[in-house]
């Protein structure tokens, strides 16, 4: 995991919402626009219970996207749910999130 | 999804798609008369759903073949190809076809036959190319595997509609072990992303030897939603040779546990229908929530407001019967609409110039009723064109225009539906028709016949035969049917003929199936319903006025004719009933076509029956339409004259 430039500007963090489906999205999707300027984004995906594809496919691109402008990617904690869930879709490599365990 | 489910979403998608094939066949007919550009997106957009549907419900065949023409349509509605009377042609016997393919689903048969084979071959000749094999072999390919390469490529809307690829992965990983890819080629940059779009793709490799319908099963759901190939691994391919039985015989699997499934029929309710029964209830229980205030404590003084309250109380519980009733209500328009195309194809068969007036579509009839005059109705209109209306130089040297008339009518009258058949053309030709009914024995002679009389010779069941249609130039095919049919429903058919001017035939049904008007008559203990459309009238008879004829059979003399009479007691064999002609009453009633003088002991009084299925409850009686219950609780049988004048006639005989 690429770690913090050390800008000036501090780290943002990001909490994933317990049900962290569709209708979080364009909630989440502001708060991850806002973060591309950080220097360094730590998400915590600890709270997660609930998750579907366009929270990955949205976590995915924000990743890609932020690495592409230097920006560190981290994470703070992720839940089981979306360990599975990132692992199910073949995007654990993508998210750099720790492979699967079997709940 | 279960089957059960599942076949009730087949039902419904078999509905749409046929009310879908009707819209087709409509606007294509109107695009033949010249209509305009919009139609061909109407037409398209039909075809596309029946597509989505087929594909959706298990019916590859369908889906592959609505794909042809729907290519075609597309191209269409794109510009490239102009709408042609060829492609209005080829696109007609496609809907054709695809009625066809329903039917067979219906019945459990492969869909395909040779008629849709060669139509989807013209379709894909139309296009310019070869018709591509067919769907399940091609699609498919082998069919057992021990490992699958899925190719799954969802559209931007799938998420939106509910369906999440990660529930169709996760269905798949409980087949076996998954090596899922991600495909990120196709993410837009952060900001112009709208959450709710998918734009990832996988490819999935499983690797477990499962069927491929069952892969294919996961994704039933979101066919029309993504991308989808299904492959075998490339070094897990099993078996490849013979794959064209094992399809068979799975579809034949799944259409035998189709086929398992009862079948049940269903009417669609416009929202105005149920708000105003809605309406009628609320009022309903207001009434009887007035009516509960008598319950405690009854004081005289209120004596008018409680008859205030019954009479409010009949009043809504009428209109909510009529209300209920007016559920299986449905316009006649969708037996009509059958009519432009066929009167299309039969004029153009016939070399005759037919136009086609309808009045009255939005007249409503019982959907039973509805379902059933399709038939009969299609008789009619065939007879109409066939022997009916002229020939266009015939009718040119009649000094009529060349284009025939074929009008059909529905509308209310009384508390019946009348729907006309008419005609602007020869008429009955009445020569031919006498000659023939001597021929067959029905008549000695046409002499003092009236132009009614020669009209109901038609109807007569000797009178029709298949040569008949060839050697008479008047009309008589298989008439006797069409009147059966319709005195099945409770109704009548009439015929009026002008020599030159025309003929119109009359069908008079009956509003609905489920409530008839009859009389209340009492044979010893029990209490028969007849039909107030079958009464002719009621008479009392004179000891002397009853002859007995060799055999048994009684008759009486009813306004210059003798009518047999039919004694109910020994019919039904009820206790307790009067014997003495004199005693009795006659109720003559007309059915079949024939008069006959029923024998009850009296008429207790007219009234509207509700009819209970006896063969739903009990089983098929003959002479017995149904069952009512009535006010006091009994139950009382609905004479069905029809039957009891078969009856007998089967006596007579036997």
């Amino acid at each position: 995991m690429g770690s913090k430039r050390g800008r000036n500007e501090k780290a943002v963090e990001i909490g994933l919402p317990a049900d962290c489906r569709m209708a979080a999205q364009t909630a989440l999707l502001a708060e991850l626009l806002g973060a591309l300027d950080a220097p360094a984004t730590q998400i915590d995906g600890s709270a997660v219970e609930r998750v579907d594809t366009a929270a990955l496919q949205l976590l995915t691109l924000f990743r890609r996207e932020a690495l592409s402008r230097g920006c560190a990617v981290s994470w703070r904690d992720a839940s089981g749910t979306l360990c599975e869930a990132a692992d199910t879709l073949g995007l654990v490599k993508a998210l750099d999130l720790p492979a699967a365990v079997p709940a | 999804m279960s089957n059960a489910g599942l076949a009730q979403f087949q039902q419904v998608f078999v509905e749409e798609s046929l009310e879908g094939l009707d819209t087709m066949e409509s606007s294509l007919l109107a695009l033949d008369e010249g209509g305009d550009g919009e139609l061909v997106h109407t037409i398209f957009r039909a075809a596309h759903s029946i597509k989505g549907g087929a594909a959706t419900f298990g019916f590859p065949e369908m889906a592959s073949f609505t794909h042809e023409a729907e290519s075609l349509l597309d191209e269409v509605r794109g510009g490239k190809r102009a709408i042609d009377k060829p492609i209005v042609e080829l696109l007609l016997r496609s809907v054709d076809c695809l009625r066809g393919m329903f039917d067979r689903a219906k019945a459990g048969e492969p869909l395909n036959d040779a008629v849709s084979d060669g139509v989807r071959g013209e379709l894909a000749a139309m296009m310019g190319r070869a018709a591509p094999a067919e769907a399940g072999p091609a699609r498919r390919g082998s069919d057992q595997a021990d490992g699958w390469i899925i190719r799954f490529q969802p559209h931007a809307g799938m998420l939106a509609g509910g369906n999440d690829p990660l529930r169709l992965i996760r269905e798949l990983a409980a087949m076996g072990e998954l090596a899922v890819e991600a495909d990120l080629s196709r993410l837009p940059s952060l900001d112009k992303l709208d959450p709710s779009e998918c734009h990832l793709g996988w490819t999935i490799e499983l690797k477990a030897a499962v069927k491929r319908e069952d892969i294919a099963a996961v994704f039933d759901w979101v066919e029309d939603e993504c991308d989808l190939a299904i492959e075998p691994r490339p070094s897990a391919v099993v078996t490849p040779a013979a794959p064209a039985p094992a399809n068979i015989t799975e579809a034949a699997t799944a259409r035998g546990s189709r086929e398992a499934s009862p079948e049940s029929s269903s009417v669609r309710v416009a929202i105005d229908k149920i708000d105003s029964m809605i309406n009628l209830v609320g009022e309903l229980v207001i009434t009887q929530a007035m009516l509960d205030t008598f319950r405690e404590e009854f004081d005289p003084a209120k004596l008018p407001l409680l008859q205030q309250g019954l009479t409010q109380l009949a009043r809504h519980a009428r209109e909510l019967q009529e209300s209920v009733m007016g559920i299986r209500m449905l316009p006649i328009a969708s037996v009509f609409n059958r009519f432009p195309r066929l009167v299309r194809d039969l004029s153009q068969k016939l070399g005759k110039q037919v136009k086609l007036d309808l009045h009255g579509e939005q007249t409503e009839l019982d959907k039973t009723v509805l379902e059933k005059i399709g038939d009969p109705m299609v008789h009619l209109v065939r007879n109409a064109i066939d022997h009916g209306l002229e020939m266009p130089d015939k009718r040119r040297a009649a000094g009529k225009h060349e284009t025939g008339t074929l009008k059909l009518d529905a509308y209310h009258r009384g508390g019946n539906i009348v729907v006309e058949v008419s005609d602007d053309g020869a008429g009955l030709n009445r020569e031919a028709i006498v000659g023939k009914a001597i021929e067959r024995g029905l008549i000695r002679s046409g002499e003092g016949l009236s132009d009614e009389a020669v009209g109901e010779l038609i109807f007569q069941p000797g009178f029709s035969t298949a040569a008949v249609t060839t050697d008479l130039s008047g009309r008589g095919v298989g008439m006797d049917v069409v009147r059966r049919n319709v005195s099945d429903l409770g109704g009548t058919v009439t015929i009026r003929s002008k020599p030159g001017q025309g003929s119109v035939f009359t069908i008079t049904l009956p509003l609905t199936l489920a409530i008839i008007d009859g009389l209340t008559a009492a044979v010893g203990e029990e209490r028969y319903i007849v039909p107030l459309i079958s009464i002719i009238e009621s008479v009392q008879l004179k000891p002397d006025s009853l002859k007995t004829v060799a055999g048994g059979g009684e008759l009486f003399r009813f306004r210059g004719e003798y009518l047999p009479v039919l004694r109910l007691h020994e019919l039904f064999g009820c206790v307790g009933a009067k014997r003495a002609i004199e005693d009795g009453l006659i109720i003559v009633v007309e059915g079949d076509g024939a008069r006959v003088g029923l024998f009850v002991d009296g008429l207790v009084g007219q009234q509207q029956a509700v009819v209970k299925s006896l063969e739903a409850n009990y089983r098929r009686v003959q002479g017995v339409s149904g069952a009512t219950i009535l006010a006091d609780g009994s139950v009382a049988l609905i004479a069905d004259i029809g039957g009891l004048v078969r009856l007998h006639g089967q006596r007579k005989a036997a």
